[in-house]
């Protein structure tokens, strides 16, 4: 690639759970970019773990998943075949020397929050093994960024993680500075120097007329290619389960593929949800410099880029089927887009007030761009979830070269959901909780997937993938019991271990808000239960009428503490939870932890805590949250 | 006509909404003697689709918009525009943002009465130093290449780290060979064991204090989330206030209705962003002030 070179010896990677470190890692690389530092950006998953040893300065930002663990994307790639052959699993190698990294000048700033107990674990794992063991050298302490400002860097400083981050760039930038003060542009040494704020980094792949095509209107069926790792499903069933007048609606949501995949109880699916035809629309309509050439051909200059290979790419490349099934336009905007695209406000024959207007929405949306605080982008976009179209619509100064789109969009991502049918099951269940928020947007606010989830219908058909998670592979679960706590949603994956013989002693755990209302799958849990098949234990946490004495799993645990003492201590019983991440694993664990104590004969309480985390190493306490 | 001094002008795009103002800078022009033979879109003389002609001009006045000390000029035309210039010319309508871009291509600032920059009547070579933004040779521009189709700066970078520190690492490349063996690999839990973990950590010392940054966990039990929909629902209301819903799709936002309050702010028709936080119309889509508005965006909720 001659353009905007990249280059392997300065590499950002990151490993995101809801996109902040991504976007972190993304203002990072921008940051370099101005200051024409070539580099790679990737998830930690993706990168080329060959690419280490040409690799001198690593820059990891990490967050960490409610149990402590790396976000998937940093230990599996998005796409191909061979996930699993990533940076992380072999760093992980024990054969490893340990000047294996010495060639390597290392920084990390984790993301985490002190309200789980593993907080910035992740990034501590990864500091540990890179610079402790194998020897890379770190050119400052690491950051661990607190949301909670209670522990970490900013402990007690009440600084958000915004200032952790800038902090952890400010140092950057200065040692790139110091350690790369000029650059070779033609054979010829120069000051390095940014570049003017007002300019846009061309991506080193643009769109292009496709001239070949002589510009005609694509009508060819659609494909998506580049992924070997994605099907093609067809909906069968698409039910709700909860009372129409339920405020929540959960589907029961079923479909076949073309092949039959193998996969048993823990394993998931991702689906890759598209936008609305009506979506796009609106957006033509806000950039109508964009209509005339929608349907038209294109190429790309230099190649499909790299994150928008996850899923494959659509063909034909048109600006409306990249619209429709890549770009994000009805997300969040975050700082990045700003960044990229407030140059753009030029479109003063849009502005009623003229130049001034035009001024003022430059303004704005420069300060969105820049302001290490945040706090005015939070309360513009994220709070009141505003999409990117619904920014569009507010600033009209803003005329988007379509060009570039695939740079300055941020790109769909797949969402992923628990199976519950039983092992290789051609007719694949999920059970599908419909996202929707009130905000002071009289709009009600969808979440992508389970939009177009609502919307689709029997016949229809959308791609998907099957992750193996292998999780109960080991034969010796099937003559001990198991005890499932999974409130709402988490029942998914349970329904699809209940229908599978990885155990014959199964304790369901099992609760909601009210019994006639969300009582997920009630006719057949209760045939399990009848048929012995399970034990059920339900409770409601808003329904005192049918739940008099607990309103949640945790509550009866505790109530039969005794009982579940027995089933883990002598038994070797497995816990599994499954369901929302906040508070319900927290308490749940706490409730384990404290029955184990009450209830078996340790010497003292830390022996107790011992064997808790002996459990959750040997694989015995599982949990999927979410 | 014979001594009538000939005239370009290069057009800011944002100048085609105000013909006005050109017609008005070619009847000055020609009552200074000069006319005005050519009218060019700076964009299209920056794409390279017009080509300007060498030693034709007397005067070249530019366009824009823009105040003058926020000109957005690309540089790289400066030394156009000193070659479409007879010698003695001179280009109106720049600034000293440009400066250093006019002296090292060989232009003299004027700045008696009407500014402007001159072309030299002896024609000196522009001053070569090879490592700056402009210069006449294409090849020579460094780091940036300026737009295609579009008035915005449009930049690549060049450079080659890759050149730099060879560290020979290829002793370490064997370990890539056998790949893919799980069983070989370190327990990730032995990580954050405590005594591994000395290395500290990075204190920031200073920072903004954050403030309303609270957001309700899904299950909220704090008593947040509730204040989060209470404040939702006096929006809510001060919207119903301003706004009147009707059945047609179209409803009536209108200042000067008794009882309809408008924010202290003054900025409630451009949209959220600029929305100060008591506004009545926070939430709803940017408007035009007392015209009737379609607010198909909110009628998903109605």
């Amino acid at each position: 690639m001659n353009r905007s070179k990249s280059s392997k010896r300065i590499a950002i990677l990151y490993g995101s759970e809801t996109g902040n470190a991504q976007d972190f890692a993304a203002i990072l690389s921008y940051k370099l970019h101005r200051l024409h530092l070539p580099h790679t950006l990737n998830s930690l998953g993706d990168y080329t773990p060959h690419d280490i040893l040409d690799c001198r300065n690593l820059f990891i930002i990490c967050s960490t998943t409610g149990q402590g663990e790396l976000p998937r994307n940093a230990i599996e790639a998005s796409h191909g075949l061979n996930k699993k052959n990533t940076l992380w699993s072999f760093l992980k190698k024990r054969n490893l020397p340990a000047d294996f990294l010495n060639h390597l000048s290392v920084s990390f700033l984790g993301l985490g929050d002190s309200s789980y107990p593993k907080f910035n674990y992740a990034i501590r794992k990864l500091h540990n093994r890179i610079v402790s063991q194998l020897g890379a050298k770190e050119l400052f302490h690491r950051l661990e960024a607190d949301e909670q400002s209670m522990a970490g860097s900013n402990k007690g400083s009440g600084a958000s993680i915004e200032a952790v981050y800038f902090e952890y760039e400010k140092r950057i930038l200065k040692y790139l500075r110091e350690t790369y003060p000029t650059r070779k542009v033609n054979g010829q040494i120069v000051e390095r120097t940014e570049f003017a704020a007002e300019a846009y980094l061309e991506p080193p792949s643009c769109l292009l007329l496709d001239s070949d095509e002589d510009g005609h209107i694509v009508q060819e069926n659609l494909t998506f290619n580049g992924d070997d790792s994605v099907n093609v499903g067809t909906v069968k069933i698409n039910d709700r389960l909860t009372h129409p007048e339920h405020f929540q609606d959960v589907r029961q949501f079923v479909f076949n593929g073309k092949k039959a995949h193998e996969y048993g109880p823990g394993d998931t699916i991702s689906i890759y949800p598209c936008n609305s035809d009506d979506s796009v629309k609106q957006f033509l309509e806000i950039q109508p410099h964009w209509k005339s050439v929608a349907d038209k051909p294109l190429k790309l200059s230099h190649g499909i880029p790299n994150n928008l290979k996850d899923g494959g790419f659509v063909k034909p490349l048109t600006l409306r089927n990249l619209l429709k099934y890549h770009c994000d336009i009805m997300s969040i905007p975050r700082t990045s887009f700003f960044m990229k695209v407030w140059t753009f406000a030029t479109d003063v024959g849009r502005m009623e007030r003229g130049r001034e207007q035009l001024e003022q929405q430059r303004e704005k949306l420069h300060q969105f761009a820049t302001d290490e605080d945040m706090q005015d982008l939070f309360d513009y976009c994220n709070r009141p979830r505003r999409s990117l179209l619904e920014v569009l619509q507010d600033f009209p100064s803003l005329k988007l070269p379509w060009e570039f789109a695939l740079d300055y969009l941020p790109i769909i991502k797949p969402r992923l959901f628990s199976i519950s049918s039983g092992p290789n099951d051609p007719n694949i269940e999920l059970t599908i909780a419909i996202v929707r928020y009130k905000t002071i947007l009289r709009r009600i606010r969808k979440g992508i997937c389970t939009n177009f989830i609502i919307n689709l219908s029997p016949g229809d058909k959308f791609r998907y993938k099957v992750q193996n998670n292998n999780l109960f592979l080991n034969k010796e679960l099937k003559e001990k019991p198991m005890i499932l706590i999974s409130p709402g949603v988490g029942i998914a994956p349970m329904m699809s271990l209940i229908r599978s013989d990885v155990s014959k002693n199964l304790k369901l755990f099992f609760g909601n808000r009210m019994m006639e209302r969300d009582f997920l799958y009630k006719e057949i849990l209760q045939d399990w239960d009848k048929e012995e098949r399970i034990t059920l234990y339900t409770c409601f946490s808003r329904d005192p009428k049918n739940s008099p004495k607990f309103k949640y799993v945790q509550d009866i645990l505790w109530s039969i503490g005794e009982f579940i003492a027995k089933l883990i201590h002598d038994q070797g019983a497995t816990i599994y939870v499954c369901g929302s991440s906040n508070k319900m694993p927290i308490q749940v664990r706490i409730t384990i932890l404290e029955i184990l104590k009450k209830w078996v004969n340790f010497e003292d309480e830390d022996a107790a805590i011992r064997y808790m985390k002996d459990m959750e190493k040997d694989d015995r306490y599982l949990q999927e949250t979410w | 006509m014979t001594d009538n001094k000939l005239g370009l002008i290069l057009l800011h795009p944002a100048m085609t909404n105000k013909p006005e103002d050109v017609t008005k800078a070619v009847e000055e022009a020609a009552q200074d003697g000069v006319q005005m033979v050519n009218q060019y879109l700076i964009n299209k003389v920056n794409d390279g689709s017009v080509k300007l002609d060498a030693d034709k001009y007397d005067v070249i006045h530019y366009l824009t918009p823009e105040s003058p000390d926020s000109i957005k000029f690309p540089s790289k035309l400066v030394p156009v525009l000193y070659s479409a210039l007879k010698a003695g010319g001179s280009v109106y309508g720049l600034s000293d943002v440009l400066k250093l871009d006019a002296l090292l291509n060989g232009f003299s600032i004027v700045n008696d009465g009407q500014y402007h920059w001159e072309k030299k009547s002896q024609t000196q070579a522009a001053v070569s130093i090879p490592l700056k933004t402009s210069t006449n040779n294409k090849n020579k521009l460094p780091s940036f290449k300026r737009a295609v189709k579009n008035p915005i700066n449009i930049v690549q970078f060049e450079d080659d780290l890759d050149d730099d520190d060879e560290v020979n690492n290829s002793d370490k490349a064997k370990f890539f060979t056998d790949y893919n063996n799980d069983e070989d690999s370190i327990e990730e839990e032995d990580l954050v064991r405590e005594d591994l973990d000395q290395a500290g950590i990075t204190m920031i010392t200073c920072g903004k204090s954050k403030t309303r940054r609270k957001k309700a966990c899904k299950d909220c039990s704090c008593g947040l989330k509730e204040e989060e929909e209470q404040e939702i629902d006096q929006v809510r209301k001060k919207q119903d206030a301003v706004v009147k819903f009707t059945d047609d799709e179209l409803t009536e936002i209108d200042f000067t209705v008794e009882g309809k309050k408008v924010g202290g702010c003054g900025s409630c028709s451009l949209g959220d962003a600029f929305r100060c936080s008591g506004c009545p119309y926070l939430g709803l889509p940017a408007f035009k002030p007392g015209q009737q508005v379609n607010l198909n965006s909110i009628l998903d909720d109605l």
